[in-house]
């Protein structure tokens, strides 16, 4: 029974690599362009039905694919910025109507998707080797997402923090207008975020490719799933992103070992709920974007 | 603002009018067909419309689909378990609804979440219905849904095997939606819930009750909403989760009134009706295959509409025709 909640527990923590990675991409776009990207899970979907295509029916490496990946979803990203975010922008559209623009979003890209794809399960078949020390299973599929996840958050933050690229999305985050007087184009630092979102999409549907099939619904609960850790960490905080997804990842993973995954996304939900009413700015108790 | 003597005499007429055209439309037309469309445009409508309830005072909620759930499957669990008339179950399934709507509402309204927080935490609370009536699998059959036990298709039970039965009454439930509209419409509450909407902070220095009225709205429009689930289910006679709670059934609510126009009478029974007629043309003209199509238009018109046209359709046209007259 130990036995059980130590493999749950461990295997949450790999999930929350990727949960990470997946929040940590809503939380920037939400601090810099100041919009909830409710069709986020949606655009790791699209990811993954590009490597689907890729492989099976191009014959691509999965590697070479995973790579192709990439330019294709910073594409989307870009997109979204000229089609959608930036009506949105010019109309001072309220928070809720970006939230609703974007939630009508899901529907153009879930029903795209299953035109294209159609609803079957779509997946590559990968056969990794499974792990086992003592009487911890690990599959080795996650630990490359994990791994691969932290990797990229470390690269991230590098960027974050050494570049002039960098400094330029912080300041932007923090004080649109005095970033403005600075001399910072917000605009292009916007198109700069959207596409490094795309990016991240992409990079994350790459982790996601090994472990899971894909249908139209599928980005739906990720999407989900990223909110209730932004919200957790408090909305645009990145480090408290970095701690909700470890948490949601292990207490999602040990509650659905405990009972059924049913149970584990409404306890899920219940917390997001909670920290909504009590705690609205989030764990770390710092709005870094307003 | 207020509409002149002659607008409130003209009006009725087109109704009269109107529904006249409704109720004898079957008489000339008898297909099953078209009478099973026009059943679900009204159904959804009378739903659609208890969603504007909130809508149009800012209060858009993405979890209706929670009272849909609440509503349909207290009734039908009732009924199959304890053969509970419909009839009553409908009035059991709006009171928990209203239990729901007043526990969530007050946390909501107590602790101030409004606008794009409040759609998130009722997005979330669909879900929360949905999961649960999937997890408790054993009673309300999960994934799969349930069927309603057939009692000799008496109107008693709320069954009929004539379509035209529920034509009648569904529609006879969206004139009772659009009526509550009008009260509200001419009630105090409107009033305040206006003032609220547009500025909650003003409204309560001037003594505005913005809890009180909040939660009277929320819990009008759930118990509808649950009424109008339960009047789905006994029509269809299958319950199913996917379609009575969760992300989409509750989304699909709001945009069907957005799409309409959330902010008038009409504006939501204009959007139901638009596309669930869109989407049984497609589905008959081109097969099940394209329904997405059908779907891929409707997010593209919704999200164009919402960022330009944030009235919508009937809502817009509406106004075109004011500024037109003055």
């Amino acid at each position: 029974m130990l036995d059980l909640y130590l493999n749950a527990a461990l295997n949450g923590i790999l999930l929350g690599g990727v949960l990470a990675l997946l929040a940590f991409g809503m939380n920037l776009i939400f601090g810099v362009v100041k919009i909830i990207h409710m069709a986020y899970g949606q655009c790791v979907m699209l990811g993954l039905y590009f490597i689907y295509t890729l492989v099976t029916h191009l014959g691509f490496p999965i590697l070479l694919a995973c790579i192709a990946t990439l330019p294709l979803m910073g594409v989307v990203g870009f997109g979204l910025q000229v089609l959608v975010i930036n009506p949105l922008l010019r109309a001072r559209a309220n928070p809720l109507t970006q939230l609703l623009a974007l939630a009508g979003l899901t529907i153009v890209i879930e029903n795209l998707a299953q035109v294209i794809w159609g609803a079957d399960l779509r997946g590559i078949n990968v056969q990794l080797p499974i792990i086992s020390i003592g009487s911890v299973f690990l599959r080795t599929s996650n630990l490359i997402a994990f791994f691969g996840a932290l990797l990229t958050l470390w690269g991230l933050y590098l960027f974050l923090n050494r570049t002039y690229m960098g400094l330029a999305i912080r300041s932007i985050a923090q004080d649109l207008d005095s970033a403005r007087l600075m001399g910072i184009n917000p605009q292009a630092i916007y198109y700069l975020t959207m596409v490094a979102g795309g990016l991240l999409t992409a990079l994350i549907a790459a982790f996601f490719s090994p472990i899971y099939a894909v249908h139209p619904h599928f980005g739906g609960s990720f999407t989900m799933m990223a909110f209730i850790i932004v919200v957790l960490g408090g909305m645009g905080n990145l480090l408290g992103g970095f701690i909700g997804a470890f948490i949601i990842g292990i207490v999602t993973s040990v509650s659905a070992a405990a009972t059924s995954t049913e149970i584990a996304d409404i306890v899920a939900l219940v917390i997001f709920i909670a920290v909504i009413l009590v705690r609205p700015q989030g764990l770390l108790g710092i709005r870094v974007a307003k | 603002m207020s509409p002149s003597r002659r607008d409130y005499l003209r009006t009725p007429l087109i109704l009269i009018l109107l529904f006249a055209a409704i109720g004898l439309f079957p008489v000339f037309f008898p297909s099953p067909y078209l009478i099973h469309i026009g059943t679900l445009i009204f159904i959804w409508s009378f739903i659609t419309t208890a969603w504007s309830y909130m809508g149009r005072f800012g209060l858009v909620s993405l979890g209706h689909g929670a009272f849909l759930g609440l509503g349909a499957y207290t009734s039908g669990l009732l009924f199959n378990y304890y053969g509970l008339s419909p009839w009553i179950g409908m009035f059991l399934g709006g009171g928990v609804a209203i239990l729901f709507a007043m526990l969530i509402g007050y946390a909501c309204f107590r602790f101030g979440v409004i606008g794009d927080y409040f759609a998130l935490v009722t997005l979330a609370l669909g879900e929360v219905v949905a999961l649960t009536i999937i997890a408790f699998r054993d009673i309300t059959g999960g994934s799969l849904g349930f069927t309603l036990k057939s009692k000799g298709t008496s109107l008693l039970y709320f069954q009929s095997e004539h379509k035209i039965h529920f034509y009648y009454i569904s529609v006879a439930f969206l004139i009772l939606a659009l009526l509550v509209w009008k009260w509200i419409d001419r009630s105090k509450m409107q009033k305040a819930l206006r003032a609220i909407g547009e500025d909650e902070i003003a409204a309560s220095t001037l003594g505005v009750g913005i809890i009180r009225y909040k939660m009277i709205i929320t819990s009008i429009s759930a118990f509808m909403t649950a009424i109008g689930a339960v009047l789905y289910a006994q029509y269809i006679t299958y319950l199913n989760p996917h379609t009575l709670s969760g992300v989409p059934p509750s989304l699909e609510i709001a945009f069907k009134a957005i799409l309409g126009g959330m902010f008038s009478l009409w504006g939501a029974t204009v959007g139901t009706a638009l596309i669930v007629s869109l989407e049984e043309y497609f589905r008959v003209a081109y097969g099940s295959t394209f329904v997405g199509f059908s779907q891929i238009i409707y997010g593209l018109a919704l999200v164009l509409l919402i960022i330009f046209l944030p009235k919508g359709i009937y809502g817009s046209v509406q106004e075109l025709f004011k500024k037109k007259k003055a």
